[in-house]
């Protein structure tokens, strides 16, 4: 019976997604609420706690909660059930979800759902007592019950404050050159286990070069390295690349796969979002220039709220409109409330590990956060707008404030102005048209003369027609007077704008009052299902009392609401953003994090490997000044980062995943970097830093599956395509083919990592497509007039080129055989097919 | 000693465990193969873990797809949802309370259909004279009249009717099937998407991308002449035997890498994707290569008249892809904006004439093949667009119509399907769905069941839940099953 039950209340729930309309419930609720003037208010324990025992208790009570609701409390009630919504709203029964249930006014669901419906005095007295505030003796404990989602995450890893630990001692002293160095091998010494062996210097050597810069070293490079020998080599090395701007380019783009960048809005016009390449350019400085990380995400969150905002930081808000943007969405409300989705789940898993977007519906399934924490983020973001309605995706001019009033002050004076011409030009078609001088059809000319508003859609398409023949002759027309004026006009305004600042513009939301509307928490995620209202806070599971509500005072006319979520995320007492950043860190170096769900800090999440490293790691890095390049040296320092990827049969048949690092694992680089590599070792690589994306080769083939294939891509310019592939256009509608096969990552949210795919697509890619092809040809070019004809010379040239290091005897002669018939450029070819080229040692 | 188990992943998919390794290399595309081929090489510990991953929930009545994409958005009550009523009140304004059209587009009287309705076959399923060869079906046909979605324009619509979600980034259907069914094939994608030579749909790749799933289950564009696939020929100036030596190489110089680095598994599988890709080169170009053919099928198809010759020959394609065990191909009808596809705003008569034209009988020319070869027995065939349009003109006395999201029809044929009938109704002006009303989710829950699949079982973890194709909706539309 109970089974069946269940069964029958989930179908309800289901259905209930598409709810109901609130003002229909509203008007019967009245109904009801003339007839609840007769009856006296109701005594809980004599008239309503036997209805919740003989009714509702046997799915709703301790020892089953049907869609996670109990009723057998207080607290419980007023919580409500998995969608996060309170059962009783006290004093107002016409909004309590438990009243429209059992007096039948949600069309989807009726309580009880079996054994028959209350009678209508029962009712009535769920009413009574509602309305009279809903008065529950407590009984000893009720209150203080504690609510079973943020039960969850009492005790949770990642909830606690960052220790220090200790640093273990080891026996193998010597192997130890940092304090990562002794986490790691504490944990393998306890298994009597021992780290690989070092990695050779010459792949090590490579190992660093791309994983801080995308590109393998250059022959130069190679030599002054394997010259200089000396044990402090590599930490000089590491010096060295981190201080390229190639460094920021590669980690930049790391970043960018955090926030979904992307430089269209997606959706049938796709339109690309002017300027925000300028955020691509703001993150890969930001990484070069070692922007402290809190900062970095105060710039980001609240750029335009911090007392130093400028163009820089004005910039860093790009964040907000990175997303996938629908210019005719089918429900404007509800759009709204996708794209603040958007981004509050790309914030909670970029900055804190959390996936608090799945709480918009219903509280969380699995993680201890509430639809109300999901909805007091909205509120800290609620005040952001777009610049401007309509269709069209307009960017800003950015500067510090002092700039933007100069522009301002500009541009008020310049709008009368710019007006007065107008008028000059509209009184004059006017005339015109009244006049006899106009050859234009008379009903054309009425379609001109009639006031927009009242245009049929017959006067639209006569103007359509028309408009050019009218330009030609009112330019013709114009009588010398006006135009003279106009031209004075027009010269006062060239002088204003000679004067004003000449600021960057930027593509970002702007907060354009310090009161932003009112949030309310959303029955099922439905805009239409206002629930009551909620304050900006941070998730109640993470909650201090000094981090009640979101508030701060703000130098921009803002909320400050961001300011202050910004100022808690990136406060050396959050327990999460220092532990995800450092982890980041180091999923990037060692191709898996020490918590292997890197945007997933919550219970579901996997714990870390090693969590005491993890929580070193994190109080060092906050102590170092969130300094992500002093976090890269400490990691590059390490013999625990030098290993090689030598497997062993009984390590790896224990521990298959090395989650005790006994190993540096393999790991196929990244579609960037690969490419990048190419371009470097064909000598083609254009070194241009920043500015607008550049447009890869697209064969025609694949812009054939798009509604526009004569427009979306620019003409192929070699040179232009051949700068780093960070500078790609990345059109959320069309992935460039190259990159999307090789595993770029999803767009459209957040992403913590690239999938690593091995598909006969990709083989065909490498192997038959335009790019590679483009550049083994290159690279043979670049060979013959570097090594000369000489075969073995050329062999050696291409290995050290490409795998920096010398053919083995076995590869020179498989190669020389290849090469009497084949051509070198065929040998290129297979050279950037090799594992080894995309899998490094 | 501290037992391992205490690191064992907890098998999200947020982080990459063994099994998400089987599937990103064992997906959709030339997946099963891959891990046949890793099997033999005892890779794994047996072949059966793999092919595990890949059993239906319960026994499947079809085994392939075929979506007849019918871009734009066809009519209702000029195709399969025929209204006396509206040639009863032709001329008259609209009577209910839902606002009429989309995005303030001007609107017009109810207009009656000028196309004929006739019944069909034993069954006497009424199908429009905008079908004179497919209606030749009409007993295998199962119509939903009753259809319903969320949004009234082209680009969510698309992607709803693809993707199940009007958010862009979702996988699309055939993503779904390829990762709850794996593929039957070694050498081809396991779904196939061909558009139209006027374009693609408006959403373009996000209507066939695999979104959070690996790349492997995304969407194939193959093109209908020339090489099918991108890449897929060997470059220009390199003969075949060329072609070969440089595989030769690169496995030989691969394999002596793969020996001092015995184990890597990643390592082994990308040695082998390249040989799976060489066996590719040739089949997708056979499959495309209809030369052979006889002139009757020519014929059939349509693929000497310049009207039907395209959309015949991606149909005759398309026969072709299943013998070889593709999973799922969509078909678009329509492509680039406005008149080039079913969005009949001007003039909705001519419009679909032209389209109802270019694909009747290559439709029907398929339906017949398919009949022939057997594979009508395990094929499910769908047909559609991404919502339908208003029984009013746009503006009066014009002959267009507008979008409308209330109602419209699709059907459903082939393997599983209880042909002759139609499902559900929409009221008399052909305006709302009323009666079983049959949302977008449905639909998907339906194919999904037909597939063998329960649309409530098959979930992907990502973002922090298990996804679904159908959200928290969907309905199997019992009806429909024979």
């Amino acid at each position: 019976m109970e089974k069946r039950l269940t069964f029958r209340v989930r179908e309800y729930g289901l259905q209930s997604a598409a709810m109901v309309c609130g003002k229909f419930a509203r008007g019967l609720s009245c109904l009801f609420l003339a007839q609840a003037a007769l009856l006296s208010a109701a005594d809980f324990a004599r008239d309503i706690q036997p209805i919740f025992e003989a009714r509702c208790h046997s799915c709703h009570s301790a020892k089953l909660q049907v869609r996670g609701f109990r009723l057998d409390g207080r607290a419980a009630a007023l919580r409500g059930g998995d969608s996060g919504v309170p059962a009783v709203l006290p004093g107002d029964s016409a909004a309590s979800p438990l009243f429209r249930y059992v007096a039948g006014l949600d069309p989807k669901i009726v309580m009880p759902p079996a054994g028959g419906r209350l009678t209508p005095q029962e009712v009535e007295l769920v009413r009574a007592w509602i309305d009279a505030g809903a008065v529950w003796p407590e009984r000893s404990g009720d209150s203080s019950a504690p609510d079973p989602i943020l039960q969850r995450g009492v005790g949770h890893w990642s909830f606690q404050p960052i220790r220090k630990p200790a640093i273990p001692l080891v026996k193998n002293t010597g192997w130890v050159r940092n304090s990562i160095d002794a986490f790691v091998l504490a944990r393998l010494e306890a298994r009597g286990w021992s780290p690989a062996q070092p990695a050779a210097p010459g792949a090590l050597t490579r190992r660093m070069y791309l994983d801080l810069t995308g590109m393998p070293p250059t022959l130069a490079e190679q030599d002054a390295f394997l010259k200089d020998g000396s044990p402090t080599a590599f930490d000089r090395l590491a010096e060295t690349l981190l201080a390229r701007p190639t460094y920021g380019e590669r980690w930049g783009r790391h970043w960018l796969d955090l926030v979904r960048y992307a430089e269209t809005n997606g959706y049938e016009r796709d339109a690309i979002k002017p300027s925000v390449w300028r955020y691509r350019d703001y993150v890969i400085a930001a990484f070069n220039g070692d922007k402290p990380f809190d900062r970095f995400i105060l710039e980001q969150l609240a750029g335009d709220e911090i007392p130093d905002s400028n163009a820089e930081t004005l910039t860093a808000t790009g964040y907000y409109r990175l997303g996938p943007w629908d210019a005719e969405p089918a429900d404007p409300v509800e759009d709204r409330f996708d794209q603040l989705e958007d981004i509050v789940s790309t914030t909670s898993q970029a900055f804190l590990g959390l996936t608090l977007g799945c709480a918009r519906c219903h509280n969380h399934k699995f993680e201890p956060l509430l639809a109300r924490d999901y909805y007091s983020m909205v509120a800290v973001f609620n005040g952001l707008e777009r610049p401007r309605e309509g269709r069209d995706e307009f960017d800003l001019p950015a500067g510090t404030r002092a700039e933007l009033h100069g522009l301002a002050k500009h541009e008020a004076r310049i709008a009368p102005l710019s007006k007065e011409i107008e008028e000059l030009r509209a009184d004059f078609q006017t005339a015109h048209l009244k006049g006899d001088r106009s050859k234009l059809p008379p009903a054309a000319r009425a379609a001109f003369l009639a006031p927009p508003a009242k245009r049929t859609d017959t006067d639209r398409q006569l103007i359509r027609e028309h408009q050019k023949a009218l330009n030609v002759e009112l330019a013709g027309a114009l009588p010398e007077e006006t135009r003279a004026k106009i031209a004075n006009l027009e010269a006062q305004i060239a002088v204003l704008r000679k004067a004003t600042p000449d600021l960057p513009r930027a593509y970002m939301m702007h907060e354009p009052s310090p009161k932003p509307p009112a949030t309310h928490l959303l029955l099922r995620g439905k805009a239409a299902a206002r629930g009551p209202e909620v304050p900006p806070a941070t998730p109640t599971i993470l909650r201090k009392p000094d981090t009640a509500t979101l508030e701060a005072p703000s130098a921009g006319g803002t909320s400050g609401r961001r300011l202050a979520l910004a100022r808690w995320l990136a406060s050396p007492s959050n327990p999460l953003t220092a532990r995800v950043i450092v982890n980041r860190v180091w999923q990037f170096h060692f191709g898996e994090g020490l918590v292997r769900t890197p945007n997933d800090f919550g219970v579901m999440g996997e714990r870390p490997t090693h969590p005491e490293l993890l929580d070193h790691l994190a109080s060092w890095f906050v102590d170092s000044g969130w300094s992500v390049k002093k976090l890269h040296r400490l990691i590059l320092s390490s013999n625990a980062y030098r290993m090689s990827r030598q497997s062993n049969a009984a390590y790896a048949a224990a521990d298959p995943e090395n989650r005790l690092l006994w190993r540096a694992p393999y790991r196929r680089l990244e579609v960037e970097a690969i490419l990048d590599s190419m371009l470097a070792v064909s000598g083609q690589l254009n070194s241009k830093m920043s500015g607008p994306f550049m447009y890869p080769f697209v064969p025609k083939a694949a812009l054939a599956g798009s509604s526009d294939p004569d427009k979306i891509w620019r003409p192929f310019d070699e040179s232009d395509a051949s700068r780093r592939t960070v500078y790609a256009h990345v059109k959320r509608s069309m992935i460039v083919p190259i990159l999307e096969v090789l595993d770029f990552c999803d767009t459209t949210r957040s992403s913590a990592r690239r999938l690593n795919t091995s598909v006969a697509t990709q083989a065909l890619t490498l192997f038959n497509g335009d790019f590679v092809n483009r550049q083994a040809a290159h690279f043979a070019r670049r060979i013959a007039s570097e090594a000369g004809s000489d075969p073995e010379a050329q062999i050696a040239h291409a290995w050290r080129l490409a795998l920096s290091r010398q053919p083995t005897a076995a590869e020179r002669a498989g190669m020389l055989s290849f090469l009497k018939f084949g051509k070198l450029e065929e040998m290129c070819r297979v050279i950037f097919n090799l594992n080894e080229f995309v899998y490094p040692d | 000693m501290e037992p391992i188990s205490r690191f064992k992943p907890n098998h999200t998919q947020c982080g990459r465990t063994r099994r998400e390794f089987l599937w990103q290399v064992g997906g959709g595309f030339a997946g099963l193969a891959l891990i046949d081929l890793l099997s033999r090489d005892g890779f794994f510990a047996s072949g059966a873990q793999a092919a595990s991953l890949k059993r239906p929930h319960f026994p499947a009545k079809a085994k392939h797809v075929v979506f007849l994409f019918m871009n734009g958005a066809p009519s209702q009550v000029d195709t399969f949802d025929p209204k006396p009523a509206l040639t009863k009140f032709n001329g008259t304004p609209y009577k209910g309370d839902l606002p009429v059209g989309s995005n303030s587009r001007p609107v017009g009287y109810l207009m009656q259909s000028p196309f004929e309705f006739k019944r069909h076959g034993q069954s006497g399923l009424e199908i429009s004279s905008l079908f004179p060869h497919t209606a030749k079906f009409a007993d295998d046909i199962c119509v939903i009249r009753s259809m319903h979605t969320d949004t009234a324009a082209h680009a969510s619509g698309c992607l709803q009717m693809n993707t199940g979600s009007i958010l862009i980034g979702k996988p699309a259907l055939g993503s779904w099937l390829s990762y709850g069914l794996g593929s039957e094939n070694d050498s081809l994608p396991s779904f196939v998407v061909m558009t139209d030579p006027r374009g693609g749909p408006i959403g373009s790749a996000s209507n066939w991308m695999a979104g959070y799933m690996p790349a492997s289950s995304q969407g194939t564009l193959f093109r209908s002449t020339g090489a099918p696939l991108l890449d897929l020929a060997t470059p220009e100036g390199l003969t075949d035997r060329e072609q070969r030596k440089s595989l030769d190489l690169l496995e030989r110089l691969n394999r002596e890498h793969l020996a001092s680095r015995a184990g890597e598994s990643e390592l082994a599988a990308r040695i082998q994707s390249y040989e799976l890709a060489y066996r590719m080169q040739t089949t997708a170009s056979e499959v495309v290569g209809i030369d052979r053919e006889t002139q009757q099928t020519r014929d059939m198809y349509g693929l000497d008249n310049k009207l039907t010759a395209d959309f015949g020959r991606k149909c005759l394609i398309t026969r072709r892809l299943l013998e070889k065990g593709v999973r799922f191909v969509q078909l678009y009808s329509g492509g680039g904006h406005m008149e080039d596809t079913w969005d009949g705003h001007t003039d909705c008569i001519s419009n679909h004439k032209l389209h109802a034209g270019e694909t009747d009988q290559p439709i029907a020319a398929l339906i017949a093949d398919l009949k022939r070869t057997g594979l009508w027995d395990e094929t499910l065939l769908v047909w559609g667009g991404e919502f339908g349009r208003t029984p009013t003109s746009e503006g009066v006395g014009k002959p267009g119509r507008d979008h409308n999201w209330y109602g419209f029809s699709m059907w459903l044929a082939g393997a599983g399907v209880k042909g002759g009938q139609a499902v559900g109704a929409t009221d008399d002006m052909g305006f709302k769905a009323v009666e079983e009303p049959c949302h977008v989710s449905d639909f998907h829950a339906t194919i999904l069941h037909l597939m063998g699949l329960d649309h409530t079982r098959l979930t992907y973890f990502y973002s922090g839940f298990n996804q679904r194709l159908t959200g928290v909706r969907g309905n199997v539309v019992q009806k429909v099953l024979a």
